[in-house]
């Protein structure tokens, strides 16, 4: 297990700068997440911690040990791939040992290591089969054990799960999360997936244009996005310009493009007369009843049933926004709905 | 499943080609394997007989030829792979000059080998630019005997130089399709480059290897044009000597019999690299 810190880190490929001063600490074995859309950074981040890379400029560094040039193969790191990266030609058992024989570990040891991974991933009586012989989530629980069988320090996920199917993706993901607790391996998995990294993640770092947007806890992000990039990317929002019309210590009156709102806004230091830009989730905006702060009028685009829940696109004054409405209610496109929105509701943006 | 209709008119689009392999290449194959036994003989007598093939495996002349051409083919099988594998290697990655060199090495492509023989000869015969430089420099005193020369060195070297880029197109293929990502995961689990050769590269470009080995091996084993100009002058190629036994000689059947050897030794050796094969990569 170690701590990793990325200082200052910068990649660049030709004169783009794919990772731009990133500088993050992890500690001994937390689950991490970068998260963001392609082409944020977040595998080259991964990568140069992997060694794959070499950095631009910053540091790597385990243990506060620089790793700047220090090979991939000496690192004692694990990468699970997302194309899984099994060795074709070898049996499920020689894939898992693949790092044990590189590493000098004596046979039995070996033999031990390798039948424990598989007993843990639930692989038992499939060693000498081969890679081809598997389907795509026993692929991968392959690929987990091989990397979990060299007792690494760090253990690296490049979007290990975006080859599988959405059931056995919410079931490998758990496996993964249940196995780094046990074990209590210091993990930096990245993904695309916003679902994915809420469920798995102690801390989450969403990345944007190779820069690190915000970092914290998957409730803190989902629940108070700094940036408008965070608020839109994780999860759905409704995100707004309006003005402090009065403010009155944490409470504020907003105007907004379909009329005033009243809302907490929290710490953010916005003084009466600033515009400012605030967001807030669909799932805040229901059906209004009695003792709503905010009422507001809607005509329904689009009613979409989604099982739980109905997903409503809504005009507001020629505002579109959207809603969520229980899982009963009937509407029809063209229906004019009152809506209620709770102050608490609002989120302030940078 | 529903099964097309196949038309007679379809399998006519057939005779042309089966028809010309099996009239020209059939008929010819069939008649060596005839005569080799004495049938449809064109020299003498006609009736079966096994005794030109107990001549040639009693004929020291014969097996000499036999082992020149097999060590031809493997010596040329594996000079040419250990020329060209580091090359395929670098092509996959590449670096500056990949295009240039990709380019460059396809050059004996093509030339024919009779002329890619003479072109080499004037670098490696006994006045030729090679021992005239080594001399020039005073490295030997007197020139060295490269061409040919007994053991068939000559021979080895051109038929290495002329085949370098065919082997290079087979293995390049199957070295481009190993991801990235099956190395990378063997660096992150610890091997070095060395064991990244041996354990990850050799193994997944073995059906490939076997291949061109394959291929090398049935082209020198057979070959005629190299030898006839840069090997030595004993013992001849099995296939020289089948041409010499044929038109010098007149004892076609005797010939018959060597040009049936060459078929079965190719057919052998695909035979013993396709179980090498089906060993190394599990069948698959």
């Amino acid at each position: 297990m170690s701590k990793l810190t990325l200082k200052n880190l910068t990649k660049r490929f030709d004169s783009v700068a794919a990772v731009d001063h990133v500088s993050l600490e992890v500690d001994e074995g937390e689950f991490v997440t970068l998260l963001g859309p392609s082409g944020c950074g977040k595998t080259t981040t991964l990568r140069t911690i992997a060694g794959f890379y070499q950095p631009d400029e910053g540091e790597v560094l385990f243990n506060d040990r620089l790793m700047n040039n220090v090979p991939p193969a000496k690192r004692n790191t694990a990468m699970c791939f997302q194309s899984y990266a099994l060795f074709p030609h070898m049996n499920v058992w020689d894939n898992i040992a693949f790092g044990l024989k590189m590493r000098k570990i004596p046979t039995d040891e070996q033999k031990k290591r390798v039948g424990d991974a598989l007993d843990m991933l639930s692989l038992t009586g499939m060693g000498l089969r081969k890679p081809g012989q598997l389907s795509g989530g026993q692929q991968q629980r392959v690929a987990l054990a091989r990397a979990i069988v060299t007792q690494p320090d760090i253990l690296l996920f490049d979007e290990p799960l975006s080859n599988l199917d959405a059931k056995l993706r919410v079931q490998v993901r758990v496996e993964i999360k249940e196995m780094q607790k046990r074990l209590g391996i210091t993990s930096i998995y990245v993904t695309h997936d916003q679902d994915e990294a809420l469920a798995i993640s102690d801390r989450i770092v969403v990345m944007n244009q190779g820069e690190i947007e915000q970092v914290g806890d998957p409730q803190s992000i989902y629940l108070h996005p700094r940036t408008s990039f965070v608020a839109g990317f994780i999860g759905l929002a409704n995100i707004l310009d309006g003005k402090i019309l009065a403010r009155d210590g944490e409470k504020v009156e907003l105007e907004t493009p379909f009329g005033k709102l009243r809302a907490l806004a929290g710490g953010f230091p916005a003084k009466v007369g600033e515009a400012v830009k605030f967001s807030f989730r669909p799932e805040n905006l229901n059906l209004y009843k009695d003792g709503d702060i905010n009422r507001i009028e809607g005509t329904i685009l689009h009613a979409i049933f989604m099982g739980d829940a109905t997903d409503l696109f809504i005009d507001v004054k020629g505002s579109r926004l959207r809603a969520r409405a229980g899982s009963t209610a009937r509407f029809n496109a063209g229906d004019v709905v009152e809506f209620g929105l709770g102050e608490a509701a609002f989120q302030f943006l940078e | 499943m529903e099964r097309k209709n196949v038309s007679a008119v379809h399998y006519l689009l057939l005779v042309p080609g089966v028809g010309f392999i099996l009239l020209f290449i059939g008929s010819s194959i069939f008649l060596t394997v005839t005569q080799s036994v004495g049938l449809f003989s064109i020299t003498g007598k006609s009736q079966f007989t096994l005794e030109n093939w107990n001549i040639v495996f009693h004929e020291k002349e014969s097996l000499d030829s036999i082992l020149f051409s097999m060590k031809m083919g493997l010596l040329s099988s594996i000079g040419t792979l250990l020329f060209a594998f580091p090359v395929a290697l670098f092509l996959r990655k590449g670096g500056s000059g990949k295009r240039f060199l990709a380019s460059l090495i396809k050059i004996p492509l093509f030339i024919p080998a009779l002329v890619a023989a003479f072109l080499i000869i004037n670098l490696i015969s006994f006045h030729g630019i090679i021992n005239e430089t080594l001399m020039a420099l005073h490295i030997i005193k007197s020139p060295l005997r490269m061409l040919n020369d007994k053991f068939g060195w000559g021979v080895v070297a051109i038929q290495v130089w002329k085949n370098i880029p065919f082997v290079l197109l087979i293995l390049s293929g199957s070295l481009a399709s190993i991801r990235d990502d099956t190395v990378d995961a063997a660096r992150n689990l610890g091997a070095g480059a060395f064991s990244i050769l041996f354990r990850i590269y050799i193994p997944l470009a073995m059906p490939a290897i076997l291949v061109s080995m394959i291929l090398m091996f049935i082209k020198a084993f057979g070959d005629f044009a190299i030898t006839s100009v840069a090997g030595p002058t004993y013992p001849p190629s099995i296939a020289l000597r089948m041409r010499n036994t044929a038109t010098m000689f007149q004892q076609w059947d005797k010939a018959a019999v060597l040009g049936v050897i060459i078929i079965l030794t190719t057919l052998f050796v695909t035979w013993i690299y396709s179980r090498l094969a089906e060993f190394v990569t599990g069948g698959e």
